[in-house]
């Protein structure tokens, strides 16, 4: 994961991949925000969709839910929450039960819920690098 | 602008970004976005378009059953990164696959294999015969003798009355419009059959000399037609 920057002086968060974003959008910071701004739109309904299938004890429907999610982290750079995202995915085709995933699932909800601040957190800083640039 | 497509996707973001990349290539015009199977179904009952992009997992009918449900035999590139999607995609004849999220430079080469090929096959549709390229020579395959034409990916297969089976580089597609329109008909995305070698046909399958050819719904219809049934 890089700690810093990329091109034009726009510093991301030490979380988020700044080449992986680089390889997608090149130096396109307004079309990078509609990208932010895109995602959250969609993510609460997201992640209320891994909420209720979880909590419905639905396994099939629970690895559908994080495998929707999963490409959205990649989207705005954050490569080792789709990472682990994959790997719970994984980890649902080897149980039989969501009551077999309680610590793995408390640890993917806490991330996704840290990712969306932070996702916030971009967005706002995006707005206002590209206020400035115009 | 060469191409129309489609975009089946229910992740916004993803689907923002895939007409992104078709506007930025100039090749590609998307002639719209649908988040689910049963609205794409319906734009396709009354348009045809050359391409969709196409995700798998959707809320509703997955992406196959689209592919199940309409008349003609667009190229499909599909947007989803599961491995256990290859046996479908192959007997779907899907041209590649792009893993969320991709760079633009992978999305043009997915565009560049779903290029039409048209120098594997020389014909001409009223001929009583077609030559097919194959290991590095033309071969002429008499209509007669052909019994059905069979999807292969990016290949299809000619096999023939003496059991021969010749490979080439086309699609169903291409061949579709190329073949003897008196002899074969399009039974299913992945077949043509030679209409004079059909032995029987049980619900959705038809058997010519021992082999079973499956008809899918879109076809069904066609093969009555053409089937002299009295």
């Amino acid at each position: 994961m890089n700690n810093l920057k990329t091109s034009n002086a726009f510093v991301f968060n030490a979380e988020i991949d700044a080449n992986y974003l680089n390889s997608l959008y090149g130096d396109d910071f307004v079309y990078l925000q509609e990208v932010f701004e895109t995602v959250l739109v969609d993510y609460q309904s997201l992640t209320d969709n891994i909420e209720y299938s979880y909590s419905s004890g639905n396994l099939n429907a629970l690895r559908s839910a994080v495998h929707k999610i999963k490409p959205v982290f990649g989207f705005v750079g954050l490569t080792a929450v789709q990472q682990q995202c994959q790997q719970f995915e994984q980890i649902c085709g080897t149980v039989s039960s969501p009551d077999h995933l309680s610590g793995d699932f408390e640890t993917l909800k806490n991330k996704i819920f840290h990712s969306k601040q932070l996702i916030e957190e971009e967005k706002k800083k995006l707005e206002i690098f590209n206020s400035n640039c115009s | 602008m060469s191409l129309s497509c489609i975009i089946v996707e229910d992740l916004q973001v993803a689907a923002n970004y895939l007409r992104n990349c078709c506007e930025k290539s100039g090749q590609v015009e998307v002639r719209g976005h649908f988040s689910n199977v049963t609205d794409a179904l319906s734009f396709l009952n009354s348009n045809t378009v050359d391409l969709i992009f196409l995700d798998v997992e959707m809320p509703g009918a997955n992406g196959f059953e689209l592919l199940d449900q309409i008349a003609f035999s667009p190229k499909v590139i599909l947007t989803t990164a599961k491995q256990e999607y290859a046996y479908n995609a192959f007997q779907y004849n899907v041209s590649d696959y792009l893993m969320k999220p991709f760079t633009y430079q992978r999305f043009m080469e997915a565009l560049q294999k779903i290029q039409p090929s048209k120098e594997t096959i020389s014909t001409n549709s009223a001929s009583d015969h077609i030559y097919i390229k194959t290991d590095g020579k033309l071969i002429r395959l008499n209509n007669d003798s052909i019994l059905y034409i069979e999807s292969m990916g990016d290949y299809v297969k000619f096999v023939t009355i003496d059991g021969k089976k010749y490979i080439t580089h086309n699609t169903i597609k291409n061949l579709e419009e190329k073949v003897s329109k008196q002899h074969f008909l399009k039974v299913h995305r992945s077949y043509i059959v030679n209409l004079h070698k059909i032995d029987d046909m049980r619900e959705n399958l038809l058997f010519i000399k021992g082999n079973e050819i499956p008809v899918s719904k879109a076809n069904k219809a066609d093969v009555f037609r053409r089937l002299n049934i009295v």
